[in-house]
């Protein structure tokens, strides 16, 4: 269950958790040895229909599931992006790409969660994150990986027989828990979403199928497998930001890395299975500027939407992650961003340089110009205030804080 | 502004339940029953029943699940019917496209009725009471929406309902020798532990918005293999409707009227 | 504001079932504000005059720079909450947080402008109350307790998928925040109390 006021971003992973640990059921253990993706052949066809009774039962909670999502208000509606996606997933979705359905939900984590009938959510934070198609696509190439290896209903089982005997041992909490504080709203008022969950995560072996899968699909549709590992680096690479500027562990409980493979040895996996997949000669584009092209509409949003957490560490690796393809000035503006929520000493004024960086490149987004021309007031710069002010009147003469600038200009 | 925020951590409170069956409902002041010709719309009913496994975790049964639904919806048409109303069960959230609402709008309308629904909750059963509310019964509404739902579509009054159940399975019985069981009923939490019964029922006067009478209903036994009334069959289904319906209750004022007039 | 979590609420104690631990959890009741009659609010600093009865709800915690703030509601926290922010000092949160949260509102400083108390504000409903969408809709200069001050005008869309809107008046007088701020649901909620809101924040003044 949530455990309190701050538990808010936590149980939205937690409920969430793509290829998240059992909560309770965590299984320790030696690595098993490395799936090979030659070995990987879907257990789905096309037009699939369960016929086991536990899985039936699965299937039509999940058709109620997918009703609300489809109704949800936090999808991003925005056609050509969802057309893009469409397009993904048909990509690299296997045989039974014709069956899976993909919804963009505008939740700033990086995340994306296959479900058991072959629909998948794919969350805005992981959007943000990616840096170009092939990276994108290896995502979901993993998640469809879940669905053509039918993991969700072999997961159910293995949940079942594992909490049967977890119940033995100790009161029964966690394994069906929390499905309070969940970032999907009607989602939460699915009674049974603790079936869900359990549903849905993943326990090694399946995460490392996912992986050799994935890799496979991602080769074959000819996008560079080695854009997998990279992403999953930039994952663990960001989480350890975040731990470090509030000065704690890693959360263990987050979705991808909590109790399997350990990340080193997974990434170690995927470099061998990569290397494996590859065919020599062969050049896999990354089609960074076709992806850029594709999210291009809500980008700008993607970032103040990260950006406003105030998730300092975390913020801060991505806008450096992304600045590897070339500063400008939405990124430099998101680090000045980041500097003022952040707020420590010396912040104020690393954020009016970062504002005055910004306001260089012409794709400054308005916003760049108004922080601009409030720190230069407060710096007592007047005429240079002034400038920002009207520049950013000119650029954004609708802006609902316009009433505000103006009286601010007054006073120039 | 911040009071919200400890709503979550009074979340986990878990729920034992002994033996019991109770209900409790809550109407406002002026209500009285329906009777006669009038149009009800039943919202998209939420029913779920699965069976609990020994480890708490509730699997979904398809085959019970659609019997009880359809036990459930035939046990309101005929307890509707029974006091002469017309019902129409919206299954889809798009089934009343017809007469011009649209999916979004029901869709935003019991968005809005799981916050009135939430807070009938919070504030008339937890124990959170508000004081300006004290003695008038149910003072929510739905507001504006509602009415124009109603006045759309021609209906009277609209019905939410939620019911989940759970059966134990013969592991649970087994643990539960060894006094071993942990159980929490919500609006959302899963049921954890033995099998239960959980249902709530809210009905909207669509002339007014007003949210006019609210009724929950918990059985629930920590002796598993105790069912109260199985939903699975139509006679467990036709008494979870009795109990959650069958009583309505007139609201305060209307008794006293009734009283008034020596009835 | 929210992270709906119905199971709280639901954890029905009915007489005769065992009851569950819901009580107990630091979490207060109401107490009735009075209508028309001046009252002093948060820390004690503001003098605000409601035009009908609202709930007050208890103070969660008697932390010092907390005790700068005080909530009411008309029909429930999910559906309408007035909060009132008195005096509060820069270097202080506007909600005790916990400083390891890798996601914080940030600290409020004297020195901050309108847009930057908006963005803070923003943040909390962001970091705090899982808002989903935030659209700010108006900032303008009004005047505040005889102040200078801004209204802040904005839209929201939490986790429970509902629609809220909020409006808040403030000002930073001596380098300490006074705001008043309004949120409700979108769909009627927000509506019905706005008029409450325009009469407290219109009434509010220094205590003599």
């Amino acid at each position: 269950m949530s455990g309190g006021p701050s538990s808010g971003a936590v149980s939205r992973r937690a409920i969430l958790a793509g290829g998240g640990a059992l909560a309770a059921g965590a299984v320790t253990g030696v690595a098993a040895a490395r799936i090979l993706p030659a070995n990987m052949v879907p257990l789905v066809g096309p037009g699939y229909r369960p016929t086991d009774k536990d899985e039936v039962g699965i299937w039509q909670l999940m058709e109620r599931v997918e009703e609300e999502v489809a109704g949800s208000n936090l999808l991003i509606k925005d056609e050509g992006l969802n057309a893009y996606l469409r397009e993904l997933i048909g990509k690299v979705g296997g045989p039974a790409t014709r069956d899976m359905r993909i919804y963009l939900a505008r939740i700033p984590e990086f995340n994306a969660v296959m479900f058991p009938t072959g629909f998948s959510v794919v969350f805005s934070g992981l959007l943000l994150r990616m840096r170009n198609e092939a990276q994108l696509a290896g995502v979901i190439a993993h998640e469809s990986a879940h669905f053509l290896r039918k993991h969700q209903i072999r997961q159910w089982r293995d949940t079942r027989t594992k909490s049967d005997l977890l119940a033995i041992g100790s009161m029964v909490a966690g394994v069906a828990g929390g499905a309070a504080g969940v970032a999907t709203g009607d989602l939460a008022r699915l009674a049974q979403l603790g079936a869900i969950l359990s549903v849905l995560r993943y326990n090694r072996t399946l995460e490392a199928e996912a992986d050799a899968m994935g890799v496979r699909l991602l080769a074959e549709a000819g996008y560079a497998p080695t854009a997998m590992s990279q992403t999953w680096q930039q994952l663990i690479g960001e989480m350890d930001a975040s731990a470090a500027y509030r000065r704690k562990r890693r959360d263990r409980n987050y979705s991808l890395f909590s109790t399997h493979p350990a990340p080193e040895s997974r990434m170690a996996d995927l470099r061998i299975s990569a290397a494996e997949v590859t065919v020599p000669g062969r050049s896999y584009p990354d089609y960074r500027a076709r992806y850029l092209e594709a999210i291009g509409s809500i980008r700008s949003m993607l970032v103040d939407d990260q950006v406003k957490l105030n998730d300092p560490g975390a913020s801060q690796y991505i806008v450096e992650t992304l600045a590897q393809d070339g500063w400008n000035g939405l990124l430099r503006f998101a680090e000045a961003e980041v500097w003022r929520l952040r707020n420590r000493a010396g912040d104020d004024a690393r954020a009016a340089l970062g504002y005055a960086a910004a306001v260089r490149y012409p794709d400054a987004p308005p916003d760049a110009w108004r922080w601009h021309g409030i720190m230069l007031q407060k710096a007592g710069a007047r005429a240079e205030a002034r400038a920002a002010y009207q520049r950013y009147l000119t650029i954004a003469p609708n802006a609902p804080d316009a009433p505000f600038i103006r009286q601010q200009l007054q006073f120039l | 502004m911040r009071q919200l925020l400890l709503l979550a951590s009074v979340a986990s409170a878990g729920l034992a339940l002994s033996g019991c069956v109770q209900t409790k409902q809550y109407a406002d002041v002026a209500f009285a029953p329906p009777q006669g010709d009038y149009k009800l719309l039943v919202m998209r009913p939420d029913v779920t029943v699965g069976s609990v496994t020994t480890g708490g975790i509730v699997e979904p049964r398809a085959d019970w699940t659609e019997a009880a639904r359809g036990n459930l919806i035939t046990a309101l048409k005929a307890q509707q019917a029974s006091r002469g109303g017309n019902v129409f069960v919206l299954e889809k959230r798009d089934g009343l496209a017809a007469r011009g609402v649209d999916a979004d709008t029901v869709a935003e309308l019991e968005r809005l009725h799981y916050a009135v629904g939430s807070s009938i909750a919070l504030h008339r059963y937890s124990g959170a009471n508000l004081p300006t509310k004290r003695g008038k019964g149910l003072d929510w509404t739905l507001g504006e929406d509602a009415v124009a739902l109603g006045r759309k579509t021609g209906f009277d009054y609209a019905l939410f309902l939620h019911a989940e159940d759970s059966f134990a399975s013969t592991g649970r019985v087994a643990l539960q020798v060894l006094g071993i069981a942990g159980c929490a009923v919500g609006f959302c939490a899963p049921n954890i532990g033995g099998g239960g019964q959980f249902a709530y029922a809210s009905l909207v006067d669509l002339r007014t918005g007003e949210v006019v009478w609210f009724n929950v209903l918990q059985t629930g036994t920590q002796i598993a293999g105790i069912n109260m009334g199985d939903i699975r069959k139509p006679e467990g289904a036709a008494q979870m409707v009795e109990r959650l319906l069958n009583r309505m209750k007139p609201g305060r004022d209307v008794r006293r009227a009734l009283k008034a007039q020596g009835q | 504001m929210k992270k709906i979590v119905i199971a709280a609420a639901l954890a029905v104690s009915l007489p005769g079932c065992s009851g569950i631990g819901g009580e107990g959890f630091g979490y207060g009741g109401y107490s009735l504000v009075r209508a028309e009659r001046a009252r002093a609010v948060g820390d004690g600093s503001m003098i605000v005059t409601p035009p009908r009865e609202w709930n007050r709800s208890s103070p969660l915690w008697q932390i010092d720079d907390i005790r700068a703030v005080e909530d009411w509601t008309l029909n429930g926290p999910y559906l309408d909450s007035m909060s009132f922010v008195t005096g509060l000092r820069g270097g202080r949160y506007i909600i005790r947080q916990n400083k390891r949260d890798a996601q914080q509102v940030p600290k409020f400083r004297s020195d901050m402008t309108a847009p930057e108390i908006a963005a803070m504000l923003e943040s909390f409903y962001r970091v705090k109350a899982g808002a989903i969408d935030f659209k700010t809709t108006g900032l303008a200069p009004r005047q505040f307790m005889g102040y200078p001050g801004f209204q802040f005008d904005f839209d929201h869309l939490d986790s429970d998928e509902v629609w809220r809107r909020g409006r808040a008046a403030g000002a930073v007088i001596g380098g300490r925040l006074y705001l008043i701020l309004l949120d409700g649901a979108r769909s009627h909620y927000f509506g019905a109390a706005v008029g409450d809101f325009e009469a407290v924040a219109n009434s509010a003044r220094f205590r003599g």
